[in-house]
C-alpha cells in the first residue's frame, strides 16, 4: 500500500457549470499537503472529486497512473479515503461500530468485521489516541475526540491517500495542534499520502509538505516556502487590502 | 444448520459489544404472554385451561375451538406480522432520511394503497357490481390497495436517479402523497355513503376477518421483504453516518435505496393492504427499540424492532378488542390513545434518569 502517486491534471469542478478551473496538482505517499482557498472557491468540491463522491466536469485526476475513472467505487475506497468536515452524529453509535465502519468493503454480508480487522480497529484507535474509547457512545465524544474517531474510520479503511475535508474546524488550539500533528505523524510513519483543507494558513505552512492554493485568479501549488517566495499568497484574496506577512505566516 | 446457528450468533452476540440476550429473551416473554392474553380475552373470554386443552388437541368446548381456529389464531398471527413488518420498515426509513419522523408511509405509500381502495370501492359500483359482503370484496381492496402502494414505489424508483439527495427524495414522497391524498378526497366528494363508509372502515385499520389463505398470501410478501431488510443492515449500519461518507466507502447509494424501497414496499404495502393504514407503530417503534438497547447498530436494531413491534402491535389489538364487551373499536384509535402517552412517558423518564 505504500505507493501513491495522485496527479491531478487540468480539472475543472462542477456539476452542470465550472466553478473552478484548470487545476493542476500532485502529492505522494509520504507527504502532508495543505490545501488553502477562501471560503466557497471550492476546496471541498475539489476533495469530494477526487474521492469520487462527486463528478468533475474534465481533465483527468490518475493514481499510479491510472485514472480513478477505471476503478470500481469500492476498489477506490481502499485507495482514497474521505473525511467529511462534518459527519453526522448517529446517536448510541459506538466508537467501534463507527470506526468499524471503515472495513466496510472487507466485512461480511451483515457487516461484521473479521478478528484480525477488529484487531486493527482496536489499535487504530490506541494510534489516535482514543486507548479504551470503543464501548463509548460516539454522539458524545467532544469535538477533537470525534475528528479523532473519524480519522481512525479512515485509517482501517488502509487507503494510502486520505482526504480531509477541514479536519480541524470548530476545533480550539491544543486540538487544531493535536490534530495536525497526527496527521502528519501518519504521513511520515505510515507513509500516507494526506491531503487536508484548512484555513489555517501558519499551521499549513509550518507543518505541511506542499500546499495546494486555490486562488481567486489561479490554481498554485509548491512547497510553504517556495510559494513564499513567489508571493503566490499574496494572490489569494484577489481585490482586498489584506497583505501576507512573510514572517508571521499569515494575513495582516 | 450449522450455518444458520452462526448466522444467529452473529446477529445476537457481538465481540465488543454488550450481550442483548437478556434484553431479547424480556421483550420476547413479554411477547409471549401477550400473545396468550390476546387468545384468552376478547367478546368471550375463554378460560385458559380450555385454552390450552384446544391448541394441544384435546377435548374443548365446540365454540372454544371455533372462536380460536377460527377467529383468535388468524387476527394474532395477522397482528404479529403487522408489527414485525411495519416496525422494521419505520426503521429502515428513519435511518435512510435520517430523520426521527420517518415512518413505513412517509413516501406515500399508504395514500398510494388508498387511492387504489378508494378506486376499486368507486369503481366496483359504478360498474354495477356488487361486491360488498363478499369475499371478493376483500381480496379486491387488499389488492387494490398493493396496487397502490406499488405504483407509487414504482413512480419513486423511476424519479430516484434523479434526485441525488436523499432529502429530496423525501420531499418528493411527501408531495407525492399529498397529491394522492388529494385526489382520494375528490373521488370521497363524488361517493355514495355506503362508498364512503366502506373506505373509511378500511382506513381504521383492522386485524380480523382475514381467511387463512390471506395471511399465506400476506406471509409470502412480509417475508421476503423482512429477508430483505436483514440483508440491507450493512447498508443501513453505513447510512447512519451520512451519505457523503457512504459515497466514499463506494456503497452504491441508489442501488441501496431502491432495496430499502422494495423491501419497504413488500412490509408496509402487504400490512396496508390486508389491514389498513396502520398508524404509530412504524414510527414509535423503532424509536422504543433504540431506548431499550441504547445501540445504533442494525445487527441489533432490526431483531429488536421486530420483537417490540410485534408485542406492542399485539397488545394494541387486544385492547381494540374491548375485553368483555360485544364491540370492537378500530385498532388505528387505539394505537394513538394508548401508544402515543406510553411513548411520551417513556422518552421523558429516559431523559431524567
Amino acid at each position: 500500500m505504500n505507493q501513491a502517486n495522485l496527479i491531478l491534471k487540468e480539472i475543472s469542478l462542477g456539476y452542470d457549470k465550472d466553478i473552478y478551473t484548470n487545476i493542476s496538482a500532485s502529492a505522494e505517499a509520504g507527504e502532508m499537503v495543505a490545501l488553502i482557498g477562501p471560503n466557497g472557491i471550492g476546496k471541498s468540491t475539489l476533495l469530494k472529486s477526487i474521492s469520487s463522491i462527486q463528478h468533475f466536469r474534465s481533465g483527468e485526476i490518475s493514481v499510479n497512473s491510472r485514472s480513478i475513472r477505471e476503478y470500481a467505487h469500492n476498489e477506490l475506497s481502499s485507495i482514497i479515503s474521505f473525511v467529511p468536515s462534518q459527519s453526522p452524529r448517529a446517536a448510541n453509535l459506538s466508537v467501534f461500530d463507527m470506526v468499524s465502519s471503515g472495513c466496510f468493503n472487507r466485512t461480511n454480508w451483515l457487516g461484521e468485521a473479521n478478528e484480525s480487522d477488529k484487531r486493527l480497529v482496536l489499535e487504530t484507535l490506541d494510534r489516535v489516541g482514543l486507548e479504551g474509547f470503543a464501548d463509548r457512545d460516539s454522539s458524545r465524544l467532544s469535538d477533537g475526540e470525534f475528528q479523532r474517531a473519524a480519522i481512525a474510520r479512515s485509517l482501517v479503511q488502509q487507503s494510502v491517500i486520505m482526504l480531509l475535508d477541514e479536519p480541524t474546524a470548530f476545533l480550539d488550539i491544543e486540538n487544531k495542534l493535536v490534530i495536525t500533528r497526527l496527521l502528519g505523524k501518519l504521513a511520515k510513519e505510515e507513509h500516507r499520502c494526506i491531503i487536508f483543507s484548512t484555513h489555517d494558513l501558519q499551521l499549513a505552512i509550518k507543518l505541511c509538505d506542499r500546499i495546494w492554493l486555490m486562488g481567486r485568479e489561479k490554481f498554485t501549488e509548491g512547497r510553504p516556502d517556495e510559494l513564499i517566495e513567489n508571493g503566490a499568497f499574496d494572490t489569494m484574496f484577489k481585490d482586498s487590502n489584506l497583505k501576507f506577512d512573510r514572517t508571521l505566516y499569515t494575513f495582516v | 444448520m450449522h450455518y444458520l446457528r452462526r448466522i444467529i450468533k452473529s446477529i445476537t452476540e457481538l465481540n465488543f459489544r454488550k450481550s442483548y440476550y437478556k434484553i431479547y429473551i424480556a421483550i420476547a416473554a413479554t411477547l409471549f404472554i401477550l400473545i396468550i392474553l390476546n387468545l384468552i380475552l376478547g367478546s368471550v373470554i375463554i378460560p385458559p385451561y380450555e385454552l390450552l386443552a384446544s391448541l394441544t388437541g384435546s377435548d374443548a368446548p365446540q365454540y372454544v375451538t371455533d372462536i380460536l381456529w377460527n377467529f383468535r389464531i388468524p387476527k394474532v398471527i395477522t397482528a404479529l406480522m403487522a408489527g414485525v413488518a411495519l416496525s422494521v420498515c419505520g426503521l429502515q426509513m428513519q435511518t435512510l432520511f435520517r430523520n426521527p419522523l420517518a415512518d413505513p408511509f412517509i413516501l406515500g405509500i399508504s395514500s398510494g394503497a388508498g387511492l387504489g381502495v378508494a378506486l376499486f370501492v368507486m369503481g366496483s359500483s359504478a360498474f354495477g357490481v356488487k361486491l360488498a359482503g363478499t369475499i371478493f370484496f376483500n381480496l379486491g381492496i387488499a389488492a387494490a390497495a398493493w396496487g397502490g402502494a406499488a405504483a407509487i414505489t414504482l413512480l419513486i424508483l423511476l424519479v430516484s436517479h434523479r434526485l441525488r439527495e436523499n432529502s429530496s427524495l423525501l420531499i418528493f414522497g411527501i408531495m407525492i402523497g399529498s397529491v394522492t391524498s388529494a385526489i382520494i378526497t375528490l373521488i370521497q366528494y363524488f361517493s355514495s355513503s355506503s362508498e364512503l363508509k366502506a373506505f373509511v372502515t378500511w382506513t381504521m385499520g383492522s386485524f380480523s376477518g382475514l381467511t387463512s389463505g390471506q395471511i399465506w398470501i400476506m406471509s409470502m410478501l412480509v417475508i421476503p421483504g423482512l429477508v430483505m431488510s436483514i440483508y440491507n443492515i450493512k447498508e443501513l449500519n453505513i447510512l447512519l453516518q451520512g451519505e457523503a461518507y457512504a459515497k466514499s466507502l463506494g456503497l452504491n447509494l441508489e442501488r441501496t435505496r431502491r432495496r430499502i424501497l422494495i423491501a419497504t414496499t413488500l412490509l408496509a404495502g402487504s400490512v396496508t393492504a390486508f389491514c389498513g393504514p396502520i398508524g404509530f407503530i412504524g414510527i414509535a417503534v423503532p424509536h422504543i427499540a433504540r431506548l431499550f438497547f441504547r445501540n445504533a447498530d442494525h445487527k441489533v436494531l432490526v431483531p429488536a424492532t421486530a420483537l417490540t413491534g410485534a408485542a406492542i402491535m399485539v397488545f394494541t389489538d387486544m385492547v381494540a378488542q374491548l375485553p368483555g364487551q360485544s364491540g370492537v373499536i378500530p385498532i388505528n384509535t387505539v394505537s394513538a390513545l394508548i401508544g402515543v402517552p406510553v411513548i411520551l412517558f417513556i422518552i421523558m423518564k429516559s431523559k431524567f434518569t
